[in-house]
C-alpha cells in the first residue's frame, strides 16, 4: 500500500490511501449492498411516496441485549414521550455479572469516557437504530474507543421532513448532555462526539451547529460518507452515476423526500456551504473527521464540505479512500474498514487524555 | 452460512454466494428495463427476507424471467463496475483481522432486551426494591423478603403511571409467595370471569386483535382453494376471532366456502352452556353474511384430554385448520401434556396450525430469573396500556386486572397451579419442530395489514410489528411481546 501525504497546513491534512487490490469489493459485500439497492429501488415510488410497510418488513432488526456480547451490552431508552423518540445505548460490559436493570445507568467508570451520539444512515428514509447493520456498527464503536454509544432513532422522511431529524438529534444531544451517569470523573462533564454515516453524517453536522449556537460542548464530529448535495451536477456525480450502487436519480428522490416541499437543493440542509447557509466563521465548531469513499458519486459535495469547513477556519481531517464504495464500513472484510476504524479511534482518543 | 452476513440478519451459504450475486444481477437487469416489474414486485407478497437466495429467486419467477441462466454478455449492467472479479476478494490482512462475532441478533435465551421507560429516580428505586425482594426469596430469607415487600408497597403507592401498577401486582405476587398463601395464584375464580377480563383486554389494546388478525391471515392463505373449511379453536373464549375470518371468507371471489367451527372451552356448568350460546350467535352472524355454518362446542378440563375422534373431522371433504391463541403454554405445567396435545393435532392432519404466544421466557427453572423476565415484560405491556391522552376506562382497568392475574400466577404459583408458563418463539420452534411440524412463513401483506391495524390505536406510534424468520411479532417500542407463527405437517 502506498501512502501519499499532502500536508499544506496543520488544520487540513489529506491522506490518500491507494489500494492495489484488483477487486473492488468482496463478494459478500457486493451481495449485501446490492440487496439493499434492490429493495430500496422497490420501495421508492416515482410520485415521491414510500412503501414504508414493505420497508419495515424487509429491514432486518435486532433486539437490544443487556447480556454482554463481545464485551458490549445495550438497552433502549425513550428520550421523549411526545415524539416517541427512542435511542439505543451501548456500553462496555462491567466486570463480573451481566448488568441488572438498575445497573444499566450506573455511572461511567473513567477519568474521561467519550460518549458518541450516533445517527444511522439511510438517506433520511431507510433504516432504524435497531437495524442489524447499525447495531453491529455501533457495537464496534464501543470497543474501539472505550466509549458509550447512543444511537438515535430519529424520525424519517418522507413522513417526517426537515427539520424533524435535526430536532430529534437535538433532543438526543440534550438528553445525553444532562445524564449524570454519563459524566466523566475528571470534570463531571459529558464528553460528547457526534457521528453518523450518510444522512446521519448530515444530521451530525446540523446538530453540531445548533450545539455551538447554544453553548453545548461537542468534542468532535465523525462523518462517514456524509450526505450532502446541491442543484449543480458535479463531475463525480456525472462520472459515477449508476456505477457503484447509487444513482443521481435516487439521490434527487431522497432530497425531495427530506427537504421542505417546494425547496430545492440549495437549501442549507442539503448544501451547508451553499449560498443560503450561515457562515461558521468565528464559531468554535468541533473538529471534524470526514471520510470520503472514492467511488461514492456524491464525493464532490463531501469534498466541498471539508473545504468549506477549512475555509471557515475549522479543524478538519479528510480521509479519502480511493477505491471504497458506499457501505464499506458495514463489513469488516476490507482494508478501508480497518483504516477507518483506526482513524476514528485515534480521533476520539486524542480528546481523552 | 456466511458469518458476516448472518450477523446482519441474512442467511446465505458461502457456497451459494456467487449464485445469489448472479440472481441479484439478473433481477437488476430485468427491473431496469421497465417500470412494470417494480410495480409487480411492490404488490407481490414477500416472505422471509432473511433467506436472500429464496427471496431473490421468488422475485425472479414473479417477473416470469425469460432470461436463460447464461447471461447475455452484450447486455452489461452498468453496475458491474463494482462486481468482484473471479477470485474471492478478501485479502489476507483483512481476513486475519476478521472479528469473530457471537450471534448477537438472534432471539435465543441469551438475549435480554430491555427498554427503559421510566428513568425517574423513584421508578428505579421501585425496581430495585422489587428485585431485592425477589432475591431474598431466592435465598429463602423470608424475613428480609417480608420487610422488602412492605417497602415496595409504600414506594409503589407513590409511583404514578404504569410502573406503580406493575409494581403493585408484582408485590402481590411476592407477598403470596412469602406467606405461602393461596399458591393457586387466584386461578380458582370462574372461567366466565376470566373470559370477561379477556374481553376488556381485547377492547383496550391491540394485542389480541393482532393475534386474531395475523392468525386469520395465515388461515386465509392456507384455505384459498378449499370449498369446506373446518377450524378447531383450542380456546374459543368469546369467539372474537371468527366473525372477521367469516367476513373475509364471505367476500372471497367465487363465493365463500362452508365454515365449520369446533370451539374448545372449559367444562360447562349445568345452568349455562356458554359454548352453545356462542355457537348460536356465530350461526346468526354467518346467516347474515351468507356463509354456510356449522358449530360444535367441546368442553375439556385440559387440552391434553382431547382425543382426535372428538373433533369428528371429515378429511375427505374438509380442509382442517387448528388455531391456538395463548393456550399452548398452559400445558407446560404437566410433563408430557403439550406433546400429547400436539400429537393429537398432528393426528387429525391439519392443513395449517396457527399459534400465538407471549414472547417471553417465564418458564425458567430459577425463580429470580423468571421474576426479572416477567418484571420487564409486564412493565412494557403496562406501559403500552398507559395512555396519557385519554382517561382510564373500565376496559383499561380490567385489562390491568387481567394482566395482574397473570403476574401473580408467574410469581406466586408453582407446580400444576402455575399455568402462565410463557416461552419464547425460539423455544416453541424447537418444540414444534421436534413434534413434526414445519414453519409456514407469514408474509408482507399480513405484516402490512397488521401495521395498518395498529395505526388506528391511540399511542399507536409505540406499537411495532416485526418480521422474524417467517413469524410476525407485535411489540411495544423495541420489545416484542407476542408472536404469531404458522405450521404445517413436516413434509406436507
Amino acid at each position: 500500500m502506498a501512502f501519499v501525504e499532502k500536508s499544506s497546513d496543520l488544520s487540513f491534512v489529506c491522506v490518500v490511501v491507494c489500494v492495489l487490490l484488483q477487486t473492488v469489493v468482496p463478494l459478500n459485500t457486493w451481495v449485501l449492498i446490492s440487496n439493499f439497492k434492490l429493495a430500496y429501488n422497490l420501495l421508492r415510488r416515482p410520485d415521491g411516496t414510500f412503501n414504508r410497510h414493505l420497508a419495515e418488513f424487509l429491514d432486518r432488526k435486532v433486539p437490544a441485549n443487556a447480556n454482554p456480547v463481545n464485551g458490549v451490552f445495550s438497552f433502549d431508552v425513550i428520550m421523549d414521550r411526545q415524539t416517541n423518540l427512542l435511542s439505543r445505548v451501548y456500553r462496555p460490559a462491567f466486570a463480573g455479572d451481566p448488568p441488572s436493570f438498575t445497573d444499566l445507568q450506573k455511572p461511567v467508570d473513567g477519568e474521561v469516557v467519550p460518549v458518541i451520539v450516533f445517527f444511522h444512515g439511510g438517506s433520511f428514509v431507510h433504516s432504524s437504530a435497531n437495524s442489524a447493520i447499525y447495531d453491529t456498527l455501533c457495537r464496534r464503536l464501543v470497543g474501539l474507543c472505550g466509549s458509550v454509544v447512543v444511537s438515535v432513532n430519529y424520525r424519517r422522511a418522507p413522513e417526517n421532513r426537515y427539520p424533524c431529524a435535526y430536532d430529534d438529534g437535538w433532543t438526543a444531544l440534550n438528553w445525553v448532555n444532562s445524564r449524570p451517569w454519563l459524566q466523566s470523573r475528571k470534570d463531571s462533564k459529558v464528553h460528547i462526539f457526534l457521528a453518523g454515516d450518510s444522512s446521519g453524517g448530515n444530521i451530525a453536522h446540523n446538530v453540531a451547529v445548533r450545539a455551538v449556537e447554544s453553548g453545548i460542548g461537542v468534542l468532535g464530529n465523525i462523518l462517514l460518507n456524509p450526505m450532502f448535495g446541491g442543484t449543480e451536477r458535479t463531475e463525480s456525480e456525472t462520472r459515477l452515476d449508476g456505477k457503484y450502487f447509487v444513482t443521481v436519480r435516487d439521490r434527487d428522490w431522497y432530497w425531495r423526500a427530506f427537504l421542505p416541499e417546494g425547496e430545492d437543493r440549495e437549501h442549507p440542509a442539503c448544501s451547508p456551504f451553499g449560498p443560503k447557509s450561515k457562515s461558521l466563521e468565528g464559531l468554535s465548531f468541533p473538529k471534524s473527521l470526514v471520510v470520503v469513499a472514492g467511488l461514492d458519486l456524491i464525493q464532490d459535495w463531501q469534498l466541498k464540505y471539508a473545504e468549506g469547513l477549512k475555509r471557515a477556519g475549522q479543524e478538519v481531517k479528510l480521509l479519502y479512500l480511493d477505491q471504497a464504495t458506499i457501505g464499506f464500513y458495514l463489513l469488516p472484510n476490507n482494508n478501508h474498514f480497518h483504516t477507518v476504524m483506526e482513524e476514528i479511534a485515534a480521533f476520539v482518543n486524542a480528546e481523552c487524555q | 452460512m456466511d458469518e458476516l452476513l448472518e450477523v446482519l440478519g441474512y442467511k446465505v451459504r458461502s457456497s451459494e454466494m456467487a449464485e445469489v450475486a448472479q440472481k441479484l444481477e439478473q433481477l437488476e437487469m430485468v427491473l431496469s428495463n421497465d417500470d412494470v416489474g417494480s410495480t409487480v414486485l411492490n404488490d407481490t407478497v414477500h416472505y422471509n427476507p432473511s433467506d436472500l437466495s429464496n427471496w431473490v429467486e421468488t422475485m425472479l419467477s414473479e417477473l416470469n424471467n425469460p432470461e436463460s441462466s447464461d447471461l447475455d454478455p452484450t447486455r452489461i449492467c452498468e453496475d458491474r463496475s463494482a462486481f468482484p472479479k473471479a477470485e474471492e476478494g478478501a485479502d489476507e490482512e483483512a481476513s486475519s483481522k476478521r472479528i469473530r462475532l457471537e450471534s448477537v441478533g438472534s432471539w435465543g435465551e441469551l438475549t435480554r432486551p430491555l427498554v427503559v421507560v421510566d428513568s425517574q429516580e423513584t421508578g428505579v428505586r421501585l425496581v430495585h426494591a422489587l428485585v431485592a425482594c425477589a432475591e431474598a426469596i431466592q435465598q429463602q430469607d423470608l424475613n428480609l423478603a417480608d420487610a422488602l415487600v412492605k417497602s415496595v408497597g409504600t414506594l409503589a403507592a407513590s409511583q404514578a403511571g404504569a410502573m406503580g401498577k406493575v409494581a403493585t401486582y408484582f408485590a402481590q405476587g411476592l407477598a403470596r409467595r412469602i406467606y405461602a398463601a393461596d399458591l393457586s395464584g387466584g386461578s380458582s375464580v370462574g372461567s366466565s370471569f376470566e373470559e370477561a377480563l379477556q374481553m376488556h383486554f381485547y377492547e383496550s389494546c391491540p394485542y389480541l386483535k393482532f393475534a386474531h388478525f395475523t392468525a386469520n391471515q395465515a388461515i386465509l392463505e392456507a384455505v384459498t382453494t378449499a370449498r369446506r373449511v373446518h377450524v378447531i379453536d383450542l380456546g374459543l373464549n368469546q369467539g372474537m376471532q371468527w366473525p372477521a375470518l367469516m367476513q373475509a371468507l364471505a367476500v372471497r371471489p367465487g363465493g365463500p366456502p362452508s365454515f365449520r367451527l369446533t370451539g374448545v372451552g372449559p367444562p360447562q356448568t349445568e345452568s349455562s352452556d356458554s359454548l352453545q350460546q356462542l355457537g348460536w350467535k356465530l350461526a346468526q352472524f354467518a346467516q347474515a353474511i351468507g356463509v354456510e355454518f356449522e358449530f360444535k362446542g367441546l368442553a375439556a378440563e385440559s387440552l391434553s384430554d382431547l382425543e382426535p375422534e372428538m373433533f369428528e373431522t371429515r378429511p375427505e371433504s374438509e380442509t382442517l385448520v387448528v388455531n391456538s391463541v395463548f393456550e399452548l403454554h398452559r400445558l407446560l405445567n404437566r410433563s408430557g401434556s403439550v406433546e400429547k396435545l400436539l400429537t393429537t393435532v398432528k393426528t387429525v392432519k391439519p392443513r395449517i396450525v396457527t399459534t400465538v404466544e407471549q414472547e417471553a421466557n417465564h418458564n425458567g427453572v430459577v425463580f429470580l430469573d423468571r421474576f426479572n423476565e416477567a418484571l420487564h415484560y409486564y412493565s412494557s405491556l403496562f406501559d403500552s396500556l398507559e395512555d396519557s391522552y385519554t382517561l382510564p376506562s373500565q376496559d383499561r382497568v380490567m385489562s390491568e386486572v387481567y394482566l395482574g392475574r397473570q403476574i401473580v400466577n408467574v410469581v406466586a404459583a408453582e407446580g400444576t397451579d402455575r399455568v402462565e408458563r410463557h416461552e419464547t418463539l425460539a423455544q416453541w420452534k424447537v418444540r414444534m419442530g421436534s413434534v413434526g411440524f414445519d414453519p409456514v412463513p407469514l408474509g408482507s401483506s399480513a405484516f402490512k395489514q397488521a401495521s395498518m391495524l395498529l395505526s388506528v390505536f391511540a399511542g399507536g406510534d409505540g406499537y411495532r410489528v416485526e418480521e422474524n424468520d417467517g413469524c410476525l411479532m407485535l411489540g411495544w417500542q423495541t420489545r416484542p411481546l407476542i408472536a404469531t407463527s404458522a405450521w404445517k405437517l413436516a413434509g406436507a
